[in-house]
């Protein structure tokens, strides 16, 4: 009888053998490098073959067709077309859970080699913390002049190779102006409107019978530079210094107008929603404008829109409202593998140096290019109308230091302001006790 | 005879020294899942909260600083607060709203029994990110379906935004539990109300006692083990409640949805300060385990 | 027994029962309006004013779920299956790692479970002690260092990931352990005195007689395992290891989130585990009770 004890234990053994020796087939990457991806690793089996295979991760956060597999696969067939020996496994990311997925991988040794974002990430996140790679040797002198600045840690390595960029701008019902009568406070031709007339605007729209014409969204930090930028905007205030070390929003003109929009008939704050929402009710009818808006939202939500969603831009009062830019490009992290790290490099050369390749990659993300190229959404006048909004991008401090802090500080401040009195002495302690925690958080860095 | 004794102790001991190795070897198989990774991973959560930790670089000792901050940290005061709340509010209500629900349904035909009785675990059953997003949408501000009756009922004339007000969004997290922890002591209770002595029932109404007395006097005694097991799951539920959180509220507004769960993990995944985290942690297990060591005490006692 | 009711009780009676039919169907809406939900068009779903009812039945966001992605089917070594769409493949993910863990479960909890309800042996209390103690322990505490240990074992990103810490977790051994307390002990003695070894005793005598809450036991770890949304979030990265209610999440925008999509994707991770349910339920209602009460 102890022999069936004996049985048992000894399936039991096998079980987790099994267990072990499964878990082995699916990720046997990480026996051969202490930090492989997790990819499938049969193929990265050094197998000595005449030319050695190389297996690299590309990881990409939603950023327009990046997160559509027929077309990822398609640049990934192009390229191994002339790269036969680059095994790119593409893993998708969504900016509710990608954070944590990439950290987790990171803490766990597992780091993709490449992934697909903006600077906030790659150079005042993970670059700060030492994990990218510098890829200045893959810019060409001269390219990406005017947002290679933003792509550049302040040691001077270049974390990003960008790709796209887009000016995040706002939009508003057409329709719902129109009967309103508020098309007379707005430049239609620019896109563009003065503080003064932005007020009268809502007022008209409230007053023509929408409750809900603009909502303050507090409810965490997703889109929150539609927020920041509408806030800065009204009255030419600034979020953070140029040099990008100290944050500067607690001034009497981002709280006087904070305190105007408090006041505003039509405006109101609503911590519950974040701006995924905010958009699901811009096209649904129930909020007359979308603080957080780029072409990408128009195009996603086409089948939906029951209206014309006119993209504006913020309101300032001279009308020329300095817009908060988004720069989409791809980082590499260091993995200490030289033949990954030069695997991904030949990956984002092909995609990025021929100019028909790099036309579609552009595309693919619904954004603008960063360079000149020719031929990239020819005919595609959605496009041109976003296209007037670049000249207006503003500085890009979202590498600031302490950026992840600063961002909780400042839906949190909005919630606080939300239920204050509105007085602009109030609002500008509210400014100060988050600005105060943010700089805090970027001097401890 | 001191030989004879001898022996005996001898025999006792090897009979001990074999039960003691059968029930290890019975143990054996969890031990290996449990210690590995459960008590294991629990010891380096305590180890590190020591820990200045952080991704990418190496941990610095800071020795209790972590639990030092902690104490001065109004947000940890507040999250412990609202979880305190979440607790005294929901267990009690949870444990009499089942306890109601399941004497009423009860008495219904068998069929209906069982259909209610699944009914009410389907939230449990159809997990909380589905469950959460209908929830979402029903206290919708502008659209949910809470305004949209209280509008139409007359009870409120202008839409209450429920998670966006501090005064309520608590409430509402608090319901929302609600529907997904009552599954369970409904179950538990329905059958216990089953296995009470009938005898003892029936001889309390000859003597002329009315339901409420048969209930109180008769039934409820019975029913303690289960009510005592239903304290002690809810309890720990209770204090686990972090999807509903982190899918409605992110703790807001103004942290009055914070509770620690949702704490340590914002510490921990996205301001990456794991040491602080884990501190937390081991805060919340000591609160968690004292409690329900007391529930498990007053419960023998009684 | 209905005669006993007065007048006054049988109003009582229909107050309570409309009552808790009403509740009941508050209980149900979610799951109604995800299924009618995920056959809606993208106006509808997005609409301000409530569609109770899709005007007109589409397939398109389960097209889409099933389009969106693919994996293959199966990898052993290197020979790679044919490929399917994603979710496919994650409710086969998500079906495996539920029935494997509640399997593990099954096994380890009975086992330890009579163990501890039945044996005196050293260190017994603290055992339980740690046990209870563990079971009330929030998950969260502990995923950084499990994640340590899932990588350094090679484990991360692979499905035992998510399989593991759920054998390892108590509930079902207290679970179980509760229910054998229940069982008289003389019939284990009896058993032990005419000979039978101690593995007989258990597979012969103990395991029949704790069936129900080994039943429940599996019926639980298979819907917690099910419904693990963090573990499985933080364990498992590659596309063709997720889960289904992970890979849904990853089909999201910035800033925009494809409601239809989720619909489609929340019906299809929760009806079959609501049939499994559904199909168990007495069986899993009848062991649950019993290890409770006995407690």
């Amino acid at each position: 009888m102890k022999k069936n004890l004996a049985l048992i234990l000894a399936l039991c053994m096998i079980f987790t053998l099994v267990a072990c020796g499964g878990s082995k087939t699916t990720a046997p990457a990480a026996t051969q490098a202490p930090t492989a991806a997790p990819a499938e690793a049969p193929a990265a089996a050094p197998a000595e073959p005449a030319a050695e295979k190389v297996t690299i991760s590309l990881w990409t956060y939603p950023i327009g067709k990046w997160t559509d597999e027929a077309t990822v696969k398609g640049f990934i067939a192009d390229f191994n077309a002339i790269y036969p020996d680059i095994i790119v496994n593409v893993e998708y990311l969504d900016y509710t859970n990608g954070d944590d997925k990439v950290n987790t991988a990171i803490e766990g040794g597992n780091a993709p080699d490449v992934v697909m974002e903006g600077p906030e990430r790659l150079i005042a996140n993970w670059g700060a913390k030492g994990l990218m790679l510098d890829l200045a040797d893959m810019v060409p002198a001269g390219t990406y002049a005017g947002v290679l600045g933003s792509c550049t840690s302040a040691n001077g390595a270049v974390y990003e190779l960008p790709v796209c960029m887009t000016a995040h701008c706002m939009a508003i019902n057409k329709d719902v102006f129109e009967e309103a009568g508020a098309l007379q406070y707005i430049d239609l031709e620019n896109h563009t409107w003065t503080t003064e007339d932005f007020f009268k605007a809502v007022q008209a729209v409230y007053d023509a019978g929408y409750p809900y014409v603009g909502t303050i969204y507090c409810g965490g930090q997703g889109g929150d530079q539609g927020t920041r930028a509408l806030v800065t905007n009204l009255h030419g205030g600034t979020y953070a210094n140029t040099e990008h070390t100290q944050y500067t929003y607690a001034s009497e003109v981002n709280a006087k107008a904070l305190s105007e929009l408090c006041a505003q008939d039509g405006i109101t704050f609503d911590p519950s929603i974040v701006a995924s929402d905010e958009i699901q009710n811009f096209v649904n009818g129930t909020f007359q404008m979308a603080f957080c808006w780029n072409a990408t939202q128009e195009v996603n939500n086409a089948d939906a829109l029951g209206f014309d969603a006119f993209p504006m831009a913020f309101p300032a009062e001279d009308g020329v409202a300095s817009l908060q830019g988004g720069i989409w490009g791809y980082g590499i992290f260091d993995n200490k593998d030289e033949a990954r790290a030069e695997a991904a490099k030949t990956f984002l050369r092909y995609l990025t140096e021929d100019d028909a390749v790099y036309a579609k990659v552009v595309e693919a993300t619904n954004f603008q290019p960063v360079r000149e190229v020719a031929g990239v959404y020819e005919g595609n006048e959605l496009m041109a109308e976003y296209a007037l909004m670049n000249p207006m991008m503003g500085d890009y401090y979202q590498i600031t230091k302490g950026w992840t802090t600063a961002r909780t500080e400042w839906w949190n401040m909005l919630q606080r302001v939300g239920e204050s009195d509105g007085t602009v002495e109030t609002i500008l302690n509210e400014m100060q006790a988050a600005q105060d925690a943010a700089n805090a958080a970027a001097a401890a860095e | 005879m001191p030989s004879n004794t001898q022996a005996k102790r001898l025999i006792s001991r090897r009979l001990v020294m074999q039960e003691n190795v059968a029930a290890y070897l019975f143990l054996l198989p969890f031990l290996l899942f449990f210690v590995g990774f459960v008590l294991y991973p629990m010891f380096m959560c305590v180890y590190t909260s020591f820990f200045d930790a952080t991704m990418g670089r190496e941990d610095i000792f800071v020795g209790f600083r972590n639990y030092k901050e902690l104490f001065s940290d109004p947000v940890f005061w507040v999250a412990l607060k609202n979880t305190a709340i979440i607790v005294v509010v929901s267990v009690p209500i949870t444990c009499a709203f089942s306890l109601w629900v399941a004497s009423a349904i009860s008495r219904m035909p068998v069929a209906a029994t069982s259909a209610f009785r699944c009914i009410f675990y389907l939230p449990v059953v159809t997990g909380s990110v589905a469950v959460t997003m209908v929830w979402k949408w029903m206290f919708n501000n502008y659209y949910g379906i809470f305004n949209y009756l209280g509008q139409s009922a007359g009870l409120i004339d202008k839409p209450i935004n429920w998670l966006g007000d501090p005064k309520y969004a608590l409430g509402c997290i608090i319901l929302i539990l609600l529907t997904t922890s009552v599954g369970q002591p409904i179950v538990l209770y329905v059958s216990a109300l089953d296995n009470v002595d009938k005898s003892l029932v029936e001889a309390a109404e000859v003597d002329g006692a009315t339901p409420l007395q048969a209930f109180w006097k008769v039934k409820w005694p019975q029913m303690m083990p289960t009510t005592l097991y239903i304290l002690v799951i809810t309890t720990i539920n209770s204090f686990q409640c972090f999807a509903l959180i982190q899918l409605l509220t992110s703790g807001g507004p103004r942290n009055s949805t914070m509770t620690i769960m949702y704490y340590i993990y914002y510490n921990a995944f996205k301001l990456y300060r794991y040491g602080y985290g884990n501190a937390m942690g081991v805060i919340l297990a000591i609160i968690i385990a004292i409690l329900s060591a007391v529930q498990f005490r007053l419960g023998q006692e009684k | 027994m209905n005669n006993q009711y007065t007048r006054k009780s049988r109003i009582y009676y229909a107050f309570t029962f409309t009552l808790i039919f009403l509740i009941a169907l508050t209980f149900l809406f979610p799951l109604y309006w995800i299924i009618t939900g995920s056959f809606k068009i993208k106006k509808e779903i997005l609409s301000a004013t409530p569609v109770w009812f899709p005007s007109e039945w589409v397939t398109t966001n389960y097209a889409n779920l099933l389009a969106k992605r693919s994996a293959p089917l199966f990898e052993i070594g290197s020979f790679v299956g044919p490929t399917i769409p994603g979710a496919l493949r994650w409710l086969l993910n998500t079906v495996f790692m539920s029935a494997v863990a509640m399997l593990l479960t099954c096994f380890t909890a009975s086992m330890a479970g009579y163990a501890l309800a039945k044996k005196r042996f050293f260190g017994r209390t603290i055992l339980f002690s740690l046990i209870v103690a563990a079971m009330a322990l929030p998950k969260q505490v502990i995923l950084i260092p499990l994640l340590r240990e899932m990588s350094s074992l090679n484990l991360y990103d692979t499905i035992w990931a998510a399989i593991i810490p759920v054998v390892g977790w108590p509930f079902g051994v207290f679970l179980i352990k509760q229910f054998a307390e229940g069982i008289p002990t003389e019939m284990v003695e009896a058993c032990r005195i005419d000979g039978a070894s101690e593995w007989r005793t258990f597979t012969d005598v103990m395991f029949p007689m704790i069936k129900p809450g080994v039943g429940a036991c599996a019926i639980f770890t298979f819907i917690n395992s099910w419904n693990d949304y963090f573990m499985q979030l933080i364990m498992l990265t590659s596309t063709k290891n997720l889960t289904i209610s992970l890979g849904i999440a990853t089909m999201q925008g910035e800033n925009s989130t494809d409601f239809g999509l989720i619909m489609a994707g929340s019906a299809l991770a929760s009806v079959p585990i609501i049939i499994v349910f559904l199909i168990f339920q007495k069986y899993f209602t009848k062991g649950i009770t019993m290890g409770a009460v006995k407690g």
